[in-house]
């Protein structure tokens, strides 16, 4: 196939500022381009540049969504323009989560930071047919409870007793809630895992955050006997052409932009250095 | 392959054959000594078989290339050059090199729009002490290639170009192409893969990557490097040009993200990363070594990085 570098055309429909520096932008395209859990965009600002964003929504395609951190000089350029705004797509890129492989299995979400933000994709997805995967469960890890990203919609989930959700958040003077549906704990996501009950024979993870989290989280998984072919990580990298040229991303010979960027641990096992 | 015997002067009557339709481009070696590749109107004014400089991927993928130019809200494609180049005097391994980019950029429309018009006109020409030649595999891609004083046809295109410039020739003959073209090859270990995954903790990484400047001179003269950079470039008129420029892994932003997380921070993963691409390849290349052999980066190393040397020493155990 042709590679296009061309953007299709979008529209900066709202901006939800609920959470600083982490906006969670909507955008309305010119033309529908359909994103699944765990693909990623290449988001254009002309004249400033582009960077990669994965889809914090599961939906047609008319419309993207995202949260977007400002981090860099393209980010800031985004949180610089507002509602009405143009900007430009390419996309969509990479393999996104294997929904197949949560068929008739529970799920174990592990979301560190602004990684909440695929996995709510995926949650929707698997929300979408709940009834096809068992129990979903949720463990969230922010900086602080400022930082929570989707926090009405979380808690509205657990409370209707759709999923189970965990939140963790690093820095709190005082315990932030607890409630039966959500309990939230200071501390790191990772202590989460501790006393949680599942059965990790028939369970499917997914984990979604800064390189830190993956270094403990995902061999944790593994020890506590999930598959490695079963736990699956979205990794980070520098996303620049999104269709296997440029280079940056690469790790271990594979193009993380075009081969990933959702891998299995057992795969991530035999990547050097891709944890 | 058939092969052609050809007289004297038949090289001056095949550029004059070739000027109506092509910009004419051969490498020049100047009086500083340096190869270029330059317009020329005879023969005897190319070096053929000396590598420029500044490889020929310079032709098919430019070291600035503008992808999209935006006015007002239309995204405008950038206007095809009208004249077909054709490269003549190109020695086997640059013309290996074209053989692995056109696998690179294979679904590139940027890249084949200027490939599909360009006529290729090899030269024969033999390794000296600085170079070596690629594996041999399948014969390299060219539309006609000369030797001494006869020539192999590639193309349909060399065959169209030859019609005109029948009575010059022989009567064909089935020949290989020269043996010489690839003597003097580096074997490349056929457990590249294993020695390589196997190597990481050895000193020779840290040794010879230590001494890297980040010059980005390696990169730049390598035949087959084709990392790339993508930036906006913003016009006083209100155009914006989205462009893509060549890059170089051993820069240390290479693998850098928004955030100040670096995932090649050293100077070491970035010298394994390079010899990586070089040898064994990414994605769907893996398993094809992209080094033609050609030299350059090790000349133009300031710090003497020769990752030919490496693979041998990686080969022999791994002392630097």
């Amino acid at each position: 196939m042709t590679v296009a570098f061309q953007p299709v055309p979008a529209v900066i429909e709202t901006i939800d500022e609920t959470v600083a520096d982490n906006h969670f932008f909507t955008f309305r395209l010119a033309e529908p381009m359909p994103v699944a859990p765990g693909q990623f965009v290449e988001l254009s600002i002309p004249g400033v540049g582009a960077f990669p964003v994965s889809t914090a929504t599961h939906s047609g395609g008319a419309t993207f969504q995202a949260c977007i951190r400002r981090a860099g000089r393209v980010t800031s350029a985004l949180y610089r323009l507002g509602e009405g705004a143009t900007v430009g797509f390419r996309g969509p890129f990479g393999q996104g989560f294997p929904l197949e492989a949560f068929a008739g299995r529970d799920a174990l979400l592990v979301a560190g930071g602004l990684g909440m933000a695929p996995l709510r994709a995926l949650l929707q997805a698997l929300l979408e047919e709940r009834e096809r995967v068992g129990e979903i469960i949720l463990l969230y890890g922010s900086r602080d409870p400022d930082a929570i990203l989707f926090r009405d919609e979380l808690e509205g989930l657990a409370a209707a007793g759709t999923i189970k959700v965990r939140f963790s958040v690093d820095f709190a003077t005082e315990l932030p809630w607890s409630r039966e549906a959500y309990v939230c704990r200071i501390g790191l996501v990772t202590e989460l895992l501790r006393d949680l009950v599942f059965v990790p024979t028939k369970t499917v993870a997914a984990v979604c955050g800064p390189p830190s989290l993956y270094g403990c989280v995902l061999e944790d998984l593994a020890r506590l006997g999930i598959d490695p072919e079963r736990i699956f990580a979205t990794l980070e990298r520098r996303m620049q052409c999104g269709v296997g040229q440029c280079c940056h991303c690469v790790t271990a010979g594979v193009f993380v932009c075009r081969q990933g960027p959702v891998f299995s641990l057992a795969e991530l096992r035999r990547m050097e250095k891709a944890i | 392959m058939q092969s052609w015997a050809f007289q004297a002067g038949f090289e001056d009557r095949l550029l004059q054959s070739l000027r109506p339709n092509y910009r004419i481009l051969a490498p020049v070696r100047g009086a500083d000594g340096v190869g270029r590749l330059q317009p020329v109107r005879r023969w005897t004014e190319l070096s053929a078989g000396t590598l420029p400089l500044i490889p020929l991927k310079k032709v098919v993928f430019p070291p600035h290339d503008v992808l999209w130019t935006l006015l007002g809200i239309e995204y405008r494609e950038p206007a095809p050059s009208t004249v077909p180049v054709a490269l003549v005097g190109i020695a086997p391994c640059d013309l290996y090199a074209f053989a692995y980019l056109d696998l690179v950029f294979a679904d590139d429309p940027h890249y084949q729009r200027r490939r599909q018009g360009l006529l290729l006109v090899g030269s024969s020409c033999r390794p000296n002490a600085e170079c070596f030649c690629p594996p041999r595999r399948e014969p390299p891609p060219f539309d006609l290639f000369l030797a001494a004083d006869r020539l192999w046809v590639g193309s349909a295109c060399g065959e169209d170009m030859l019609t005109a410039l029948q009575e010059e020739l022989s009567s064909p003959d089935d020949l290989p192409l020269p043996a010489e073209i690839t003597d003097g090859q580096q074997q490349v270990p056929e457990n590249l893969e294993q020695l390589f995954g196997a190597s990481a903790g050895l000193p020779l990484w840290r040794e010879v990557g230590e001494r890297c400047v980040s010059c980005g001179a390696c990169s730049a003269v390598c035949p087959t490097c084709y990392c790339y950079e993508m930036s906006d470039e913003a016009l006083p008129d209100g155009r914006v040009n989205r462009r893509r420029e060549w890059d170089n892994c051993f820069f240390r932003n290479h693998a850098l993200v928004a955030g100040g997380q670096n995932f090649r921070p050293t100077r070491t993963e970035r010298l394994r990363f390079r010899f990586e691409h070089k040898m064994l390849g990414f994605g769907a290349l893996r398993g094809i070594s992209s080094c033609v052999g050609c030299g350059r980066c090790a000349r133009a190393c300031p710090v003497d990085i020769d990752i030919s040397a490496v693979l041998a020493s990686l080969a022999g155990g791994g002392k630097p």
